[in-house]
């Protein structure tokens, strides 16, 4: 089973491509009957997670053999990882992820996986809190409280000393304005239609 | 009958130009049947001197006896015979095979048995998926390999790769059955990705598609069309007009209780609809459908905090948990974080304060991104009312349909009366 381009996309960090590239690998191999034994299964469930892409992950475990499922401590470690994301269990996705010995392959992964979760986790409690408590932010990034604060410091949140509560700072939408020549002649066209 | 060698021999030779196809497709007409099925078994060594692309139409005639021959397909070495099949499928050329669409659909439905059989429906996925587009004669057309390629996918929990099949617009059905599975595997492809309003699409089709009496299909497809229905809208919308009398009369006596729960749903208590959920979760899970059936009840807690937003600007966390039937404070707050995840809300939550404030919808609609929403919206609009105009133009000159019209208006003794045939197109005079 030639699984070069999935060691390729590993080591180009192209992360997110990881996920249709195995799927796809998957199904062609199972067409000529292939048999499955050296599947990176830990690569294939984390590059799921790692797009948020829950649904294919849920089923991509649940279509395993239960033996696979138990001779493979480090996919069981990853599928942790999925299950708290499922549950939308925030902060137990960072003690999944770092309370686990990771090997060579996937630590860079999950380390990566980590960073995108945190930033993503980030944007939504800023859309989300005008004033939330610094415990809080700190359980949901997974970092200590003091950590929590700089970080939230840093993207122009206040923080208020004495009720331990940061101010959340919105960013400001961007929104793209610009219009072209081309939509005049799709307005045309559309008119032509309507008339006719 | 000539021996399988001048047979072979035939196909090697004469697979190069149409015409020469075309000779070669009558040659294997005559050769057909069961005297080929009967040499079955030495069939399979002759394969090996093909190649699927460039003899695709003798390919197709050896494989087909071979599969539909009877015998066991282990005796052909079955793993690899499979193996072969699915090479097959996905290298063969589409304007040969489409000249015996009969034995190509054969051979699908022989490969979808076989690892329907080795319960390994993921081995039938990818040529099954090239064989879709190799029938097709558009992207338009319905064939049964559809249906077929739906089903393995659900059961390999593929659901990803159903999509691609199911992005397609359908203009053309030949037989209803596969319509109808066609829109069941679908709705559940959907609903299994969570693309809610999809589903209902396919199931609303599969519900209101032209029959003359209620089959299983449809009434399947109408139990998870309740559910859907309330999990997306929070009611299910009374029948159409142009749904069949026999489903408007006896759809709903074979889904009481789905139409009990959505009764129920429309009470708005929490509580209660649990109570009758677990009263009923076993007919629920004979039919498969509890998981969705928990979804609806949990999409209860969401409808009631949508109601919310319509009466209160802002509203403390705890009123939110009394009036939506959670337990404290800090559910309502995970709650409405989760709804503000998923984009079905606009809210801000004030930790200091314990209130939520709602808020409008900020798209205004300016942006670029949405102009080529709009954009490919209208561009597929416009293409969907030229292709009615034509489909409308084609029925009036049916005549089918004008001996109908005519009858109906009464005789006419051999006049014309021009403004009343002013709506048939002038191709006929």
């Amino acid at each position: 089973m030639d699984l070069s381009a999935v060691q390729a996309a590993l080591s180009d960090k192209s992360y997110s491509a990881l996920a249709p590239l195995c799927d796809e690998l998957l199904l062609q191999a199972a067409s000529k009957g292939a048999t499955t034994d050296e599947w990176p299964y830990s690569v294939h469930l984390l590059a799921h997670l790692y797009v948020n892409d829950l649904n294919s992950a849920r089923f991509f475990w649940k279509s395993l053999p239960q033996e696979v499922k138990e001779t493979r401590p480090e996919l069981a470690a990853v599928w942790r990882i999925g299950q708290c994301l499922w549950n939308r269990d925030y902060a137990g996705v960072n003690t999944a992820a770092q309370g686990f010995e990771w090997g060579p392959d996937l630590a860079e992964f999950i380390t990566a996986f980590l960073e995108s979760y945190r930033q993503r986790i980030f944007k939504l409690l800023t859309s989300a809190y005008s004033t939330i408590s610094v415990a809080d932010v700190a359980h949901f990034m997974g970092m200590s409280e003091e950590d929590a604060t700089n970080y939230a410091v840093q993207y122009g949140w206040s923080l208020d000393a004495a009720t331990r509560m940061l101010t959340v700072k919105k960013l400001k939408a961007q929104t793209n304005q610009k219009l072209d020549a081309s939509k005049l002649q799709r307005l045309t066209e559309c008119v032509f239609h309507l008339e006719h | 009958m000539e021996s399988l060698e001048a047979l072979v021999a035939h196909i090697q030779g004469l697979s190069g130009s149409p015409e020469e196809v075309a000779h070669l497709h009558s040659l294997l007409k005559q050769a057909d049947g069961e005297p080929l099925r009967a040499h079955a078994a030495a069939l399979v060594p002759f394969l090996a001197h093909l190649s699927p692309e460039t003899h695709s139409l003798g390919y197709l005639y050896l494989l087909e006896a071979c599969a539909t021959s009877g015998s066991n397909l282990s005796d052909f070495g079955g793993g690899d015979f499979l193996v072969t099949i699915a090479g097959f499928l996905t290298a063969c050329s589409a304007d040969q095979i489409r000249l015996a669409p009969d034995k190509f659909l054969n051979v699908c439905r022989v490969l979808k048995d076989q690892v329907m059989q080795l319960i390994m429906p993921i081995r039938g996925i990818a040529p099954l998926r090239a064989a879709v587009r190799k029938i097709q004669s558009s992207p338009e057309q319905l064939t049964p390999v559809h249906a077929d390629y739906l089903l393995l996918c659900l059961l390999a929990k593929q659901y990803k790769a159903g999509l691609s099949v199911l992005e397609d617009d359908i203009f053309e059905v030949e037989q209803p059955k596969d319509l109808f599975l066609y829109c069941y595997y679908g709705g559940m492809i959907y609903i299994g990705l969570k693309k809610f309003p999809k589903a209902l699409e396919l199931l609303h089709n599969a519900v209101t598609a032209p029959m003359s009496m209620l089959n299983a299909i449809a009434v399947e497809a109408y139990k998870k069309y309740v559910l859907v229905s309330l999990i997306v809208n929070g009611q299910v919308p009374s029948f159409p007009k142009y749904t069949s009398v026999s489903a408007q009369r006896s759809m709903k006596n074979h889904a009481q209780i789905y139409v009990e729960l959505s009764t129920s749903y429309s009470n708005g208590r929490y509580t209660d609809l649990e109570t009758f959920v677990q009263a009923n979760s076993a007919v629920f899970q004979s039919d498969n459908n509890l998981g969705l059936v928990k979804q609806v009840l949990s999409s209860m807690y969401k409808r009631n905090i949508q109601r919310l937003t319509q009466t209160y600007l802002t509203l403390s966390l705890e009123d939110i948990a009394r009036s939506v039937q959670l337990e404290t404070p800090r559910d309502a707050e995970m709650h409405v974080l989760r709804m503000i995840e998923d984009g079905e809300i606009h809210a801000t939550i004030n930790q200091k304060d314990g209130m939520v404030s709602f808020h409008e919808d900020p798209e205004q609609y300016k942006s670029v991104e949405m102009l080529e929403h709009i954009d490919s919206s209208i561009q597929r609009l416009t293409a969907l009312s030229k292709k009615l105009a034509s489909i409308d133009e084609n029925m009036s000159c049916d005549p089918a349909y004008l001996m109908k019209t005519g009858r109906d208006r009464g005789r006419f003794d051999g006049r014309f009366d021009y403004d009343d045939y002013d709506s048939v197109p002038h191709k006929y005079f």
